[in-house]
């Protein structure tokens, strides 16, 4: 049968576990999505100026209104969305403090938002093309309930909501300061310029 | 073996070796070592926005875990989620939900319309579907008597939904509050899998009753249909192929 019902484990079982996220921390998702070149595709079944509406409200990072869950313009962000994690670059001090983590017997958990249905080849590539080593892949799109379910301490992501409820649930949230970060409420995550930062920070 | 996991194997021999994703509310480090104990590897996992609900992508898992896991699937201790093989498959699924961001676990007026146009489309062609309650819509099913390339069930899967939205779009409602989703999809083959019969809805723990013209089956009597089903319902793959010509002359 299976053990361990709740699945809840104690959180100093294994004192060395990290989540690292992907886009905005570990790669220039956003650099990427605003600067990059989606050219127009007729085989997409869009019409070309819907398209370009789209894009605008893609790279805007805004949605169409709708109260549909599986629509034209969801599937048309999907796919620029897929180039973007392709093309998007690896920060040098990322893969440093990954490689970092390796060598000293950390747990490296990727987490990510990214639906890995239909992104986890991709990524796994990015990854490998990189040299990023990890243990496991999730998506999450919660992830402050991921780390506390999982018994993880740490937590590497930009993501404001993370960055502002990560202490709340004994999370220590680091995030890579970006220019979106300076309307920040207050909070108790640590925000860096250098993943050497970082490094020092959990060792703590 | 317990006869339900038998006619699960029994039901498709064309499901990828090895592959399975497990959708379950067990989670941590713990549950996960025993997951992968008897052989296989992690190729991602999830945590669904459903309480915590969390669903595991397996790969390289040998025939006898599998079983295992078959058994626990029927024990409703967890769903197991197959993979459609990557060039033939001898069944094929209509995957119908309730595309709508909230309430989806509703089955809104749009589906069941759909729904009966489509068994009465697939009855006409000659096709007896077993339809399966899958939580927030239905899991309409075909079994062949023999692997078929997966264009054909792709094209005869497009041009049946076709028809089944149809209706809507004459009486000027909406068609996209219908999603469907096609297995196998030539486009998508490796990325998704689909619940087996016998599994219970995350959301709401519903068993996957078998829908019948009458109503709901209760689990007994929906584990009997589903094996009356295989032994008397598979349906010729000469069929399936006159019917993509009907199909073909009509559009």
């Amino acid at each position: 049968m299976v053990p361990n019902p709740v699945g809840l484990i104690p959180a100093n079982t294994y004192p060395r576990i990290i989540a690292v996220d992907l886009d905005d921390t570990l790669n220039n998702f956003t650099e990427t999505l605003q600067h990059g070149e989606f050219p127009y595709s007729p085989a997409d079944s869009l019409s070309r100026e819907t398209f370009e509406h789209y894009l605008q409200l893609i790279r805007n990072e805004e949605s169409e209104p709708s109260d549909l869950m599986s629509t034209g313009f969801n599937y048309c962000r999907f796919k620029i969305h897929l180039r973007c994690w392709q093309e998007a670059r690896a920060r040098p001090d990322g893969v440093e403090f990954m490689q970092w983590l390796r060598r000293n017997q950390w747990r490296i958990v990727i987490c990510t938002r990214r639906d890995m249905r239909r992104a986890h080849d991709s990524t796994r590539v990015w990854l490998q093309k990189n040299d990023i080593p990890f243990d496991y892949l999730f998506m999450a799109a919660n992830k402050i309930a991921f780390c506390r379910a999982w018994g993880i301490k740490h937590l590497v992501d930009d993501s404001f909501f993370n960055i502002i409820h990560g202490k709340e649930h004994d999370i220590n949230v680091y995030y890579p300061i970006l220019p979106l970060h300076h309307s920040l409420p207050s909070h108790n995550a640590r925000g860096f310029q250098t993943f050497d930062e970082v490094q020092r920070w959990i060792q703590e | 073996m317990d006869p339900r996991v038998t006619l699960l194997k029994e039901f498709s021999s064309d499901f990828i070796e090895g592959k399975a994703k497990i959708e379950t509310d067990q989670f941590g480090f713990e549950f996960l070592e025993w997951l992968l104990s008897a052989g296989g590897a992690l190729e991602y996992g999830e945590l669904t926005d459903t309480r915590l609900l969390h669903k595991y992508k397996i790969v390289d898992i040998p025939e006898h875990r599998m079983d295992e896991l078959m058994q626990l699937h029927v024990m409703k201790q967890f769903n197991v989620c197959r993979y459609f093989g990557a060039e033939k498959n001898d069944v094929l699924c209509f995957n119908m939900d309730n595309n709508h961001k909230t309430d989806n676990i509703a089955i809104i007026p749009e589906v069941s319309s759909a729904l009966e146009t489509l068994r009465t489309c697939l009855l006409g062609l000659g096709c007896e579907p077993l339809i399966v309650a899958s939580g927030r819509g239905y899991h309409v099913w075909m079994r062949l008597d023999e692997p078929m390339d997966n264009t054909l069930l792709y094209e005869f899967m497009i041009a049946t939904a076709a028809r089944a939205l149809l209706p809507l779009l004459v009486a000027g409602e909406d068609h996209r509050a219908v999603k469907f989703s096609f297995y196998p999809d030539v486009n998508v083959i490796d990325d998704v899998s689909l619940r087996l019969f016998g599994s219970q809805h995350v959301k709401n723990n519903a068993f996957s009753h078998v829908f019948t013209p009458g109503g709901l089956l209760d689990e007994d009597a929906s584990w009997k249909y589903f094996e009356h089903f295989i032994r008397n319902k598979t349906t010729p793959t000469t069929t399936i192929k006159a019917a993509l010509e009907e199909l073909r002359k009509a559009t």
